[in-house]
């Protein structure tokens, strides 16, 4: 494993420990932090099961407490623009595609992440999105940020191991022999 | 079937249904071929000849091929030819030739040449039509079942261009400016669950996370069109600052084209903040959600095992004993009533997330809300107009095809009869140069 900075791992830390939280509260433990001149600005944890509303991821979280904060700061969406182009987001695990392309429309600057998410990866697992040019268009849609995958991905997977051993709660109950298993 | 077309008679207009599938269609010049021995026949003997041939040498493996090709040659007249058997390996060996050929050819003196046709069949209108130009095949559109979905009856036909109109009215109904909508339905019952248009500008934070589901709640009952509530509740939309120039403004505002430029001059208001990943698709999901919640709010937390979880168990992790993967996705009635009776609580009657829902989108979704989606669980998706620079249902990404993915959806694009407002042009492209234009500008 690539040896990081300690800052780098001590604000991974701070994203494992919004993973923790959200494990104590029966969520897919997944948690990030976005840093700002080596601060941590805002935070957020997986939040689907709360809100019922699959698409509450933690990036989706930290992004709204943002954007809440800086427009009450009175910043105009050029100075927020700019905001975001000089933040890095730390999260456990690999932003899913959805994520990964809202990160790419907002033009944040860089990615920290702990485990690869096999299934849903927007930077590199299944879509390459943390790759697209950012020359053309300024502000016309999608950029491209750095993107570092790894960081303390042994801690990210052993939350995600606790959460199947305590059981998830809120999995539907099955009600259908396994057929369909071997496809999945 | 894969094109649906229902014509309306009062008005001749044609509204059609295309299936978007999940992977694009293979050029005709990529497409395996195999090499067959074929001859012009007379058309007098034309029956005879195929009747004996499919005795003697049946098409096993080609049945999408057809055995007689029909040409126009000039004066009116057509020319045919016939397969008479699959060429060997080795090209010109015309001795690997079953025997019984040999006399067929030889007693009606037939010309045999070599020629090819496409090995498989097609798996799309598109494909098809570029086989036949090689040699013709039949082509059967699949009557099919993409994770359940039956093709479209007359009357289902009906119920989604009636949908798909309201989305479209809902995408108008911001003021001069045109913006994207989104409708979740439940077909079933042909009831709307959610619709909401891009909020970009109208952003209502909830109050502080502690009491997000509050705010969540308060702020779905004043966005939603629930069936009993009005579809005017939608329109939250500030007013915008009364541009004078209408027409280049028009489809800036579509977030899922154009997340950047939509926001531009915002007029500023107290309540409403900007957000630039508030795209329709993201909103209606959200609604959904709320209305869940506020419906079902004893069940807690049951029904979110969605997103990452058993994937990610399967991923990062090798369990001996994998929990099993549940799919919901194909519940029959049957299955529902089996629930009931098996868990006290009213689960039964709530789906889980959209499952089994349909979402109406006036354009292709752009690869942010695409993988929402599919987080969420629609089980089909219907969009009028595509987008070329971000659309992620075929024209840019094609989520549906991305094997992968823990989930599915069925895309199909709605033609209409007419184009919004102009002809000649798609609105995609109009949207195209207006940014062009205005990125100039922007700086
Ligand atoms: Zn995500
Ligand atoms: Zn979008």
């Amino acid at each position: 494993m690539a040896s990081h900075s300690t800052d780098t791992l001590a604000l991974m830390e701070l994203a494992i420990q919004q993973a923790k939280d959200a494990l104590q509260f029966l969520e897919v433990p997944v948690g990030c932090v976005i840093v700002q001149d080596g601060k941590a600005i805002a935070s957020g944890r997986n939040r689907t099961s709360e809100t019922r509303n699959a698409t509450r991821h933690a990036e989706m979280e930290a992004i709204d407490i943002l954007l809440e904060q800086w427009q009450r700061d009175g910043l105009s969406e050029l100075e927020i623009a700019e905001k975001f182009s000089q933040c890095s987001l730390y999260v456990t695990c690999e932003p899913c595609i959805m994520c990964a392309a809202a990160l790419s429309i907002l033009g944040i600057k860089e990615v920290y992440y702990g485990c690869a998410n096999d299934k849903f990866g927007g930077c590199g697992s299944i879509l390459s999105l943390h790759l697209q040019s950012s020359s053309e268009q300024p502000h016309g849609g999608a950029k491209g940020f750095t993107c570092t995958g790894g960081v303390m991905a042994s801690e990210a997977v052993s939350l995600l191991r606790s959460f199947y051993e305590q059981g998830n709660p809120n999995a539907p109950k099955p009600h259908r022999p396994l057929a369909r298993q071997a496809t999945d | 079937m894969e094109e649906t077309v229902v014509m309306n008679e009062e008005t001749g207009e044609a509204w059609r249904i295309v299936n978007i599938p999940g992977k694009p269609p293979i050029p005709t010049d990529q497409q395996p071929t195999v090499n067959v021995y074929a001859s012009m026949i007379e058309p007098n003997l034309a029956n005879t000849l195929i009747r004996r041939l499919n005795q003697i040498a049946p098409l096993e493996n080609l049945r999408h091929v057809k055995r007689i090709r029909k040409k126009a040659v000039e004066g009116g007249k057509s020319q045919l030819s016939a397969i008479l058997c699959l060429a060997c390996e080795d090209e010109n060996q015309w001795n690997c030739v079953p025997e019984n050929v040999q006399e067929l050819v030889n007693s009606y003196q037939l010309s045999p040449f070599i020629t090819q046709v496409c090995k498989y069949a097609a798996s799309s209108k598109e494909e098809w039509e570029g086989q036949c130009k090689l040699w013709p095949t039949s082509y059967h559109p699949p009557t099919y079942n993409i994770n359940g979905v039956m093709g479209f009856s007359e009357e289902d036909s009906q119920s989604v261009f009636s949908f798909m109109k309201f989305a479209i009215e809902l995408a108008k109904s911001s003021e001069e400016r045109l913006v994207n909508a989104a409708v979740i339905v439940d077909p079933s019952n042909r009831q709307i669950i959610a619709s909401a248009c891009d909020q970009i500008n109208s952003w209502l934070p909830p109050e502080s996370n502690a009491s997000m589901s509050n705010g969540c709640i308060e702020q779905a009952e004043s966005l939603c069109s629930h069936p009993k509530s009005s579809q005017v509740a939608t329109n939250v939309f500030p007013l915008s600052n009364g541009s004078s120039d209408k027409f280049r403004k028009l489809y800036t505002n579509v977030s899922c084209l154009n997340p950047w430029r939509s926001s531009e001059q915002r007029p500023r208001t107290s309540s409403c903040y900007w957000h630039p990943l508030r795209h329709a698709a993201i909103v209606a999901i959200e609604v959904s959600a709320a209305m869940d919640r506020h419906l079902f709010p004893a069940l807690g937390h049951i029904g979110d095992e969605c997103y990452d979880v058993e994937d990610m168990q399967s991923s990062f992790i090798t369990s001996p004993a994998k929990r099993p993967k549940t799919n919901l996705t194909n519940v029959e009635k049957e299955d529902k009533q089996v629930l009931h009776t098996k868990d006290s609580c009213s689960i039964s009657e709530r789906p889980y997330l959209c499952t089994g829902y349909d979402i109406f989108l006036v354009w292709e979704p752009c690869t942010m809300c695409a993988m929402a989606l599919v987080h969420q669980r629609i089980r089909r998706i219907f969009y009028a107009f595509p987008n070329p620079k971000a659309g992620a249902l075929g024209s840019v990404h094609r989520l549906q095809g991305e094997k992968s993915l823990n989930h599915h959806y069925a895309v199909f694009r709605v033609l209409l009869p007419y184009e919004l407002p102009t002809k000649g042009e798609t609105l995609a492209e109009i949207a195209d140069k207006d940014k062009r234009a205005n990125a100039l500008q922007f700086h």
